[in-house]
């Protein structure tokens, strides 16, 4: 074994290594539930390394365990573990001294920077905090060294932001702050656990691109934690991939994706749909982890290094669904013109302020079709579904269903529109009442528009939509929090089917859903699609999603559409700068450019 | 700012105007007529009648309401029924004493609380934490009457520490002698549900994201707490703090009466005894007139402790 | 990191499977020590109050059973051998601590100017003249005595009984002679019944206002928002003490109602938030796109999501009404003259402590302290299992 001060020098020195790392966190009345189970990985100098995978699978929890943040009182390290940065072994430490080494040594950043910034401190004073702690400078030398990290961040207006709170930044803004505090005292590691997930698109790029500047800039070795194996191969030079607190596979990021070994890296590879090829049926983690569906895929179903248009098998079925695109002559089912929807705040007792949120949307959408609307957060899109179902008064527009003008009805002559529009929420454990059984949540509807003639045939029909959206019938007698985020959504799938809409509306459906069980979710919407012939309003932040499932695309920000199109041409000659932007922000993994 | 408070103190109307209207209600018709309580025993109709038209409750019921509006402007709720005394005179000298009580109390028991619940925060989830809470619940269980009955017994009557009840002029006499019983009584009374409550508000904070980004920063566990736990902590104990100051008018009912403190609670519990309706409407009118206003206080005392408070 | 671990506590309940929100919280619950002791004591409670309703025990609280004051013994009367002098030392030592109280100086001269000097010159006064050893014991505190109007006037309601009087009583009796014990059982009955019933009364009122209000929003809000600004406006206590103060008759159904129409304020709070958080949830925005009528959502969908916060909010407002109604009945605004509470037992104790006779404060503040604190600590588990981000204050 290595003595404590002399770290044995080695081809590539390894900064930091990770040994048969094992936690487990106490439970009452039941065996500790190990969530991360003998994990070795080491992180050189100056060099990124990835932690990728699932919920659950770990990656946070290994995290913390670095930095020394588990809660005692629920987690425990086992006695073999070994965490050695520069030939000390940190788990051995005292408290005291693995306190010094955060922060100056390694440094981390989080997923959510709004409640990760302390809401009641500047982001001066936070900053500058760390720096007085560890390096002892003065207040006015830690406020000149602050503005020169916000500037080296890129905050606009470095000196204004420093006297700034939290809430009066923007996410993104937010999450430059973090990086900011994390990088004063110039940190050998930094530790970064999902900092984009939490942001737009256009956002993480800027982020990703930020930290990968750092990162040359001064030398540091990254640890970047994230779900998203594209954005991971952007940013780095080795994967851990860990699957249910163990690693699955390991190695150089280029190998991960041109050859990956492991079944459940390929899978992860393959079931996210990207924004450059559209296969007709997303291939799920089943097909990968039973033997018998493997799918040849070693060598050469992944374009890895090409150029991304070349030609790539598909795992399943090879061939586009001939259904797509190119001027379907299906009657219109949805007419929208000139929808507006505003909301007001009151400013005073006379005047109100007004907000709008979808400004002036006009649109179109075929029976059987499915038109696909994608903004970043805060361009209107969901208020855009809520107001077509009425569940928002609109402002002002007509919309036209099936022909019939359904913008000026009464509640009562809506009524039978309730039955023939429907939505699916992005939310799966809000959207399902926690109180109700899965039986009772499908009856309702079926009951409530006299579907079935009597309470037997209705619990028959229940039975079959619970049959058709893949599940147990069993599941009538259970409640929603014993089942998982995908179990979920199929359910609040049945549920809306339940009255044979014709039109539904998908909010955000798979964005709350790990990427494998997106891709069996989306499958599924996409075999119903077929066999029920209805429309889809599929409203998405994720482009690749859309992609996969839409024949028109219409492209919302700020309450404005932007651009309106057929999926192909718009994917591939977008007109618009705004849509560009988005596209290009789309993480890639590996296969546009070479490493980063 | 200044057209947020004046907006505020806009609706500070209707509330007054529905305070007045159930003091109204309730002086008037719940409790039936009141000159047959002000007659007392005996009576004629002829006095019931010169009662009722002194009183004003033979007009219609929006001029007495004009009447009782006209009053709390004025201050003039004219004398008390059993004692003559002006009511508003009864107002000013029983504000004092009620105030030399409760103004240390509420000081040093929201201080003592604070310090004792960010100790009992470190010591979170461990026994002692839940043996000082259950502590707490039995020490909140038992009736305050106990602890003034038993506290004056053995402090005062037994062991002669403390003047057994009784007030002065002096200021500095009231608050060394005559107030120090009451006071410590306070204090252990309020202790006990104040140190669950901020606790409470001490763990919500202590399991936030931000605590784990200040430890990642490797701040000392002290500063973590002292500073950036106590800080955001802050915010609910001034909401709470400053709901608790239009109780300093009232002061404590039974400790003023125990201890023969002429302050305020004792007069309403005087006035209630003797059916002194006058005493009782201005004694609530003007405690919840200023409870509107410690409320607002409260909101812009708000506003300085949380930066992501915006008036709207 | 509380995020992560929650989702693991999640992951353990889903495990058992099967079950629905109130079951689960049970399992919670039942892990509980201190939660499931207090529920056991809880309810050794209310089989005693429940047999008292019923009449079976205490229904002869009002009788003159023993002598004036008879001290207590429960040693004696639980081993029956005991010789009988045990009970002649209580009542000689009771005697004793009399004969102490005398010697004391209660009151020091004042030399201050004081709103009471004439009360305490004229206690001064007596004292001096040589007055009655017990007058001068009641002395000091006589003016209190006086307002709460009990000072020696026996209640007309205690029955004489001609039967052998007993010398000393397990809890001791008081001055006129009246078990201390069936008293203080009788006095749980109508104290702990006065907290739930009116603590029930003010939840349902609040709960349903809260509803409404939170649900629909608006012109509705604005109002049950305005009424319950005014409730609030008026510090707790002197709204009750004003209400009293009206209603000129006294019993257990009126400090009900007093108790129950002006607490519904928190509650009302409370509800309200919870249903326009619930409001915006997708649940019930599905439901809307199913056209549920409104009425449904309000109480069939929304109501088992907060019937949570209302039950602990129930037991939090009992605590609290036990508390006010002892304090409502020692002030002698509470329950009638013939009826007994813990709040009546502690204005009797209040002046038989200064004679020395501590029995009756000891079993009616000691019976109320171990209820009471039994309760609260299965509030406290009962929210721990529920839902923890219930708050007491409010």
């Amino acid at each position: 074994m290595n003595a404590p001060n002399t770290p044995v020098p080695t081809a590539s020195p390894a900064l930091f290594s990770v040994e048969r790392l094992s936690v487990a966190f106490r439970r009452r009345r039941q065996p500790p539930f190990v969530a991360v189970r003998e994990v070795t990985f080491t992180i050189n100098e100056n060099e990124t390394v990835a932690l990728v995978g699932e919920s659950g699978s770990g990656k946070s929890v290994t995290a913390l365990a670095i930095m020394g943040l588990l809660p005692k009182y629920v987690a425990e390290v086992a006695e073999v573990s070994r965490v050695v940065y520069r030939g000390r072994d940190l788990l051995q430490c005292s408290d005291e001294a693995r306190r010094r080494l955060r922060g100056t040594e390694m440094a981390m950043i989080f997923q959510e920077p709004m409640t990760s910034l302390n809401p009641v401190f500047t982001v001066g004073y936070q900053i500058a905090e760390v720096l007085r702690l560890h390096k002892g400078m003065s207040a006015s030398a830690a406020q000149a060294r602050c503005v020169e990290l916000l500037d080296e961040v890129g905050l606009p207006e470095p000196r204004r932001a420093l006297v700034r709170y939290p809430s009066q930044l923007s996410g993104g803004q937010q999450q430059r702050a973090m990086i900011a505090m994390a990088l004063a005292c110039t940190p050998r590691l930094l530790i970064a656990d999902e900092p984009t997930t939490a942001l737009d698109v256009t956002v993480q790029k800027q982020i990703v691109e930020l930290l990968k500047t750092l990162k040359a800039r001064h030398r540091m070795s990254v640890l970047f934690i994230s779900h998203d194996l594209a954005l991971v191969g952007e940013v780095a030079d080795r994967i851990v991939v860990m699957r249910h607190g163990e690693i699955r596979e390991a190695g150089d990021a280029e190998q991960i994706f041109s050859s990956p070994r492991d079944r459940y890296t390929q899978a992860l590879l393959q079931c996210r749909p990207r924004t450059d090829d559209v296969p007709s049926r997303l291939p799920t983690i089943e097909n990968f982890m039973t033997e018998t569906e493997c799918p040849p895929l070693h060598g050469e179903g992944w374009d890895g290094d090409g150029d991304g248009d070349g030609v790539s098998i598909q795992p399943l079925s090879p061939n586009p669904a001939p259904t797509r695109g190119e001027g379907s002559k299906a009657p219109l089912l949805l007419e929208v013109s000139g929808l507006k929807k505003s909301f007001y705040k009151r400013e005073n007792l006379w005047r109100r302020h007004e907000i709008p949120a979808v400004k002036n949307a006009s649109f179109t959408l075929r029976r059987g079709e499915t038109l696909g609307i994608v903004g970043e957060s805060g361009s209107g899109k969901t208020t855009l579904g809520l107001t077509l179902l009425r569940l928002h008064q609109a402002t002002g527009g007509t919309v036209r269903f099936d022909g019939n003008d359904i913008s000026a009805l009464s509640k009562e002559a809506f009524m039978p529109y309730r039955r023939r529009m429907q939505i699916v929420f992005q939310n799966p454990y809000a959207s399902l009442n926690p109180r109700f059984t899965v039986g009772q949540s499908l009856l309702e509807p079926i009951l409530l528009h006299r579907i079935a003639a009597d309470r037997k045939a209705a619990t028959e029909l229940t039975f079959d939509w619970l049959r058709r959206v893949g599940l147990d019938h069993e599941a009538f007698d259970r409640y929603p929090h014993e089942f998982s985020g995908g179990q979920r959504q199929r359910i609040a799938l049945a549920r809306a089917l339940t009255v044979e809409p014709e039109l539904l509306i998908c909010d955000e459906p798979v964005s709350a859903l790990d990427v494998s069980v997106q891709a069996q979710i989306l499958n599924l919407l996409k075999d119903l699609q077929q066999e029920l012939g209805v429309s889809y309003l599929f409203i998405s932040h994720d482009l690749a999603v859309v992609r996969y499932l839409c024949d028109t695309v219409m492209v919302m920000r700020d309450g404005d559409i932007v651009e309106i199109g057929d999926v192909d041409s718009l994917y591939q000659n977008p007109q618009n700068v705004y849509t560009r932007q988005l596209l290009a922000a789309v993480p890639r993994g590996r296969d546009q450019g070479a490493g980063c | 700012m200044t057209a947020y408070i004046i907006r505020r103190l806009l609706q500070m109307i209707p509330t007054l105007l529905g305070v007045v209207l159930l003091l109204f209600v309730l002086f008037n018709w719940v409790g039936g007529d009141p000159a047959y309580i002000l007659a007392g025993k005996v009576f004629s109709e002829a006095q019931i009648a010169n009662i009722r038209h002194q009183l004003g409750i033979d007009q219609p019921a929006y001029v007495q309401i004009g009447i009782f509006l006209k009053q709390i402007v004025t201050v003039d709720f004219g004398a008390s029924w059993s004692t003559n005394e002006p009511v508003s005179e009864i107002l000013k000298t029983r504000l004092g004493p009620s105030l030399t009580v409760m103004v240390p109390l509420l000081i040093l028991g929201t201080l003592l609380a604070i310090a004792l619940s960010l100790v009992v925060a470190r010591y979170r989830r461990s026994l002692t934490d839940r043996m000082v809470m259950v502590a707490c619940t039995a020490g909140m269980s038992i009736s305050i009457l106990v602890y003034i009955i038993v506290f004056q017994y053995v402090f005062a009557y037994r062991l002669g520490w403390f003047p057994i009840q009784g007030w002065s002029d002096s200021l500095w006499t009231n608050l060394t002698t005559f107030a120090a019983l009451p006071i410590l009584i306070g204090l252990c009374v309020g202790l006990a549900p104040d140190l669950r409550l901020f606790r409470s508000f001490m763990l919500d904070e202590v399991e936030q994201d931000y605590v784990r980004t200040a430890r990642a920063k490797g701040l000392t566990e002290k500063r973590v707490l002292w500073v950036h736990v106590l800080r955001n902590a802050s915010i609910p104990v001034v909401t709470y703090v400053m709901a608790a100051l239009p109780g300093l008018l009232v002061g404590a009912f039974l400790i003023e009466r125990f201890f023969s403190i002429p302050g305020i609670g004792r007069e309403v519990l005087l006035a209630v005894e003797r059916s002194d309706f006058p005493v009782i409407k201005a004694i609530t009118v003007y405690v919840a007139i200023a409870t509107m206003f410690a409320n607002l206080a409260a909101d812009l005392l708000y506003k300085a402790v949380d930066p992501r408070v915006e008036f709207k | 990191m509380a995020k992560k671990l929650h989702s693991f506590e999640a992951e353990t309940v889903s495990e058992r499977g099967g079950r629905g929100f109130w079951s689960l919280a049970w399992l919670r619950f039942r892990d509980d020590r201190v939660g499931v002791g207090s529920l056991a004591f809880v309810a050794v409670f209310f089989v005693i109050v429940f047999l008292s309703a019923l009449g079976v025990v205490a229904s002869h609280w009002n009788e003159e059973v023993g002598i004036h004051d008879a001290p207590p013994d429960l040693w004696g009367w639980l081993t029956p051998a005991a010789p009988p002098e045990a009970m002649g030392n209580a009542a000689q030592r009771a005697a004793q601590t009399m004969e102490n109280t005398q010697h004391r100086e209660a009151l020091r001269p004042s030399t201050v100017i004081d709103p009471l000097a004439e009360t305490l010159m004229q206690l001064q006064r007596e004292r001096t003249d040589g007055a009655l050893s017990e007058s001068r014991v009641v002395d000091p505190l006589a003016e209190t005595l006086r307002i709460l109007g009990a000072d020696g006037a026996t209640p007309s309601a205690v029955k004489e009984k001609s039967a052998e009087k007993r010398t000393s009583l397990p809890l001791g009796g008081d001055r006129w002679g009246r078990d201390v014990l069936t008293k203080t059982i009788k006095g749980s009955q109508i104290s702990i019944a006065v907290g739930l019933s009116a603590a029930l009364l003010a939840t349902l009122l609040g709960t349903l206002l809260g509803a409404l209000a939170g649900y629909y929003g608006g012109r509705t809000d604005d109002v049950l928002n305005w009424a319950y600004s005014v409730f609030n406006a008026i510090p707790y206590l002197l709204l009750i003490l004003a209400v009293a103060a009206v209603l000129q008759q006294r019993g257990v159904m009126t400090v009900i109602l007093i108790l129950g129409l002006t607490g519904w304020t928190g509650v009302f709070r409370l509800i309200r938030a919870e249903y326009i958080k619930h409001r915006g949830r997708e649940y019930v925005q599905a439901a809307h796109a199913f056209g549920v009528p409104d009425r449904r959502i309000l109480f069939y969908h929304i109501l088992p999501n907060v019937s949570h916060v209302a039950l602990v909010k129930v037991s939090l407002l009992a605590v609290g009404f036990i508390k006010a109604e002892v304090i409502l009945s020692f002030l002698g605004f509470g329950v009638a003259v013939d009826e007994v509470s813990w709040g009546s037992m502690l204005n009797d104790a209040y002046q038989e402590l200064i004679l020395g006779r501590w029995w009756e404060l000891a079993a009616a503040g000691g019976a109320m302290a171990l209820f009471v604190t039994a309760f609260s600590l299965l509030t406290d588990a009962m929210r721990d299992a529920l839902d923890p981000k219930i708050r007491e204050a409010s």
